[in-house]
């Protein structure tokens, strides 16, 4: 796609989420000069152990955009089966994947993905295997890290 | 005759021609007009088209399926090319219901007025037309001799929508063949306009864009506007990306429509046919390319495939598996039908292939460019010398600059998929990879197999060397070469094998003279191997790697002989044919 029509696409996506943001997340531009870097903060979903905390993700998307998935990371350290658990925070599963992206995707229902995986993390694509192992065998134990860390990194009360 | 503009019949004609106003009026008759109505049956008409059929009849849907199996000779008698079959389309619109009217002096009060119907060609069965026809002095009782024109209209255009399929419960028309041209177009070109008027919402640019400006992907139905389709199909073709060249839907292909973040089962999608390309447009020399990929990608995956010796030409070996593509028009490759799963694509695994083709060395050395049709031998690739000599295979000795060039940059630059040997370039994420070819998953790192189930546990297991690896390379494989991983990959390790061999060779060559060289070719192999560079990547080849790829050597080199143990040349003249 034209860089032009691109970013039209990008900037009627971006209108439609600030006007009517999804539940539980506040999004903006990192830079107001470049639609390609969003920043996300999305509250932790109730009754998931996440609840209170705020996480910060970063959204990237690629000058291909549409045509190329946007790169989905959390900025906020988090206690994850599918978010690596390293400085990236980076996420490599489902429509951010490249050969399963399709253009008309939409960011929206990327966010609302990653919004899902918190209440639900999905243990058989973990880049965590050992994290996803104690979700499925110790579900208590996986829990209670993941409101630890909520606590200490994602400023929950 | 009294003042036309106070006559009730001029002023019938008119008010019909403002609710009408594709009523055309006669110049020469005031009170002679016609009108075309459309025949849009509610929700489609199946029409069979009979051969043997003079006159148009209505007939139940029974009676269709009756008559294309009892002509049907391939089920009972064998078939002939000669006989014509009866064919069946379900057609949405059917050519206009001419409507001729004449409205006679005595009209309304003691005249009906005169109806003509008529199609062309005439589909409908010259009974149900008077029948219609009829209708209208019925109407016009029932309405007491006053106008009825506006009511009879109005009743033909329900009769044509739903009405005359209900006809004594036959739903169907049986026409003569020859109508098949005529009433296909119409509705084809009918269902065009239809089309171009509408209006879609492009799920690419999210743009509300006239279905002018669209395109209907022909298997699925999904609508999206030519200038997306362009840039999308334009940017994966360009980029190599041929796979991506399938409706950008999200739910196409998916039973239940859904979207999920689980990586759902790979998607039987069809391939877009480069004829459908170049309609929505496509750029002609972009759709060439998307052709002249697909059928590369085809004989690339097959171990098989020869190529031509000369260095200006390098094209295929010609194949009767993949014939090379010629009308981008026509050209229908076999996954325009639902994909092969990637175990069919990967049917020969790299331990299957390479002993069937050297259990044959025989067989077929005979291969003709298809490109600039050059009659070689696959076997010493050199011009074709007659069934009855015998060859050698050429050794990597005799790799031009440009080869090994573009065998480094892939060494240096690509990890090979451990199923086709796909040289595969990452561009950024994570060392999860999936081949673009043939869809296995493996590691960048060291081409393992990865479980498609727990692709992770590879970098999560302490005792592999991708250990909490993952994330090496995030930004991509860099052209610097720049490999953050220790050891080779299993693509390095062939090729520095093939380039101790070539260098041992030319040292033996060069020490030995004539009659040394001519010795048995595997002992120089071997010695050529304790001879060669010791590099430092070498100490990091595994012995493992190192004795299977060996064995491999090996094991060609021994069947080719097998191939070849005859007294038809002497040692000195296998000489001459090896260095050529």
């Amino acid at each position: 796609m034209a860089t032009a029509g691109a970013n039209k696409r990008i900037a009627k996506e971006l209108n439609e989420i600030t006007r009517e943001p999804p539940s539980g997340m506040k999004v903006r531009l990192v830079d107001e000069s470049n639609v390609h870097k969003w920043e996300i903060i999305m509250d932790g979903p109730a009754s998931s152990p996440y609840e209170g905390g705020h996480f910060k993700l970063l959204l990237t998307l690629p000058i291909e955009y549409p045509f190329k998935p946007p790169i989905l990371s959390f900025q906020t350290k988090i206690y994850h089966p599918n978010v690596s658990n390293d400085d990236k925070g980076s996420m490599c599963l489902g429509m951010l994947r490249s050969d399963e992206w399709k253009p008309p995707n939409k960011i929206l229902a990327v966010l609302n993905m990653a919004r899902n995986l918190l209440v639900e993390p999905n243990a058989e694509d973990a880049i965590e295997t050992s994290i996803a192992e104690q979700y499925r065998g110790d579900r208590k134990a996986f829990e209670k890290t993941a409101k630890e860390w909520t606590k200490k990194y994602a400023n929950a009360k | 005759m009294a003042d036309p503009a106070d006559d009730e019949r001029s002023e019938e004609l008119e008010s019909l021609s403002a609710i009408y106003p594709e009523l055309t009026r006669d110049d020469n008759d005031l009170f002679h007009a016609t009108l075309e109505l459309l025949v849009a049956p509610n929700p489609h008409v199946s029409v069979l088209f009979h051969p043997q059929v003079v006159h148009s009849s209505f007939c139940s849907l029974d009676e269709i399926l009756e008559d294309l199996k009892i002509d049907n000779p391939s089920s009972i008698v064998p078939s002939s090319a000669e006989v014509v079959q009866p064919e069946w389309q379900d057609l949405k619109y059917l050519p206009p219901l001419a409507l001729d009217i004449s409205l006679p002096s005595e009209y309304p009060t003691s005249t009906p007025p005169v109806i003509k119907l008529s199609t062309s060609p005439d589909y409908f069965p010259a009974s149900y037309l008077e029948s219609l026809e009829e209708e209208c002095t019925k109407l016009w009782d029932e309405y007491a001799h006053t106008a009825v024109l506006f009511a009879y209209v109005d009743y033909l255009q329900q009769a044509v929508e739903d009405g005359f399929t209900g006809v004594s419960g036959k739903q169907a028309l049986k026409v003569p063949l020859t109508y098949k041209p005529q009433l296909l177009d119409f509705d084809k070109s009918t269902k065009r306009k239809k089309f171009e008027r509408e209006t879609f919402s492009c799920g690419i640019c999210l743009e509300p864009k006239k279905g002018v400006n669209c395109h209907r992907l022909a298997t699925c139905g999904h609508v999206f506007c030519r200038a997306c389709l362009q840039d999308f199909f334009t940017a994966s073709i360009t980029q190599g990306d041929v796979a991506s060249v399938k409706c950008p839907d999200p739910t196409c292909g998916r039973a239940d429509g859904a979207i999920t973040h689980r990586r759902a089962a790979p998607l039987k999608l069809r391939a877009i046919p480069p004829g459908e390309l170049l309609q929505v447009p496509l750029d002609r020399t972009i759709v060439q390319r998307y052709v002249d990929l697909k059928h590369k990608k085809k004989l690339e995956s097959d171990q098989t495939t020869v190529y031509c010796p000369r260095k200006w030409c390098q094209g295929a070996a010609r194949s009767k598996k993949y014939p090379k593509p010629t009308s981008l028009d026509t050209y229908v490759d076999s996954d325009s039908e639902p994909e092969d799963s990637p175990t069919t694509e990967a049917e020969g695994s790299p331990t299957t292939k390479p002993t069937e083709k050297a259990a044959d060395p025989s067989a077929d050395r005979l291969c003709i460019c298809e490109d600039c049709s050059f009659a070689f031998c696959r076997v010493c690739l050199n011009g074709w010398h007659g069934d009855f000599v015998r060859c050698w295979p050429r050794t990597a000795a005799e790799l031009t600059a440009e080869e090994s060039a573009s065998y480094d940059f892939i060494r240096k630059n690509t990890s090979p998929c451990p199923t086709c040997s796909s040289p595969t370039q990452k561009t950024h994420g994570c060392n999860h990879m999936s081949c673009p070819q043939c869809r296995t998953h493996f590691c960048y790192l060291c081409s393992s197999w990865l479980d498609e189930g727990n692709p992770y546990e590879h970098f999560n297991n302490p005792k592999k060397e991708c250990f909490e690896r993952l994330w090496d390379l995030e930004e991509g494989d860099n052209a610097d070469g720049g490999v953050a991983f220790v050891g080779q990959r299993g693509w390095e390790a062939a090729v520095e094998i093939a380039e101790r061999e070539a260098e041992a060779a030319e040292a033996v060559g060069n020490q030995n003279g004539e009659n040394q060289a001519g010795g048995d070719r595997q002992d120089r192999a071997r010695d050529g191997e304790q001879e060669g560079r010791q590099g430092q990547r070498r100490e990091e080849l595994g012995n493992e790697e190192r004795a299977g790829i060996q064995h491999f050597l090996e094991m060609v080199e021994n069947d080719e002989e097998d191939g070849w143990d005859s007294d038809e040349l002497g040692d000195e003249e296998r000489f001459n044919l090896e260095f050529r």
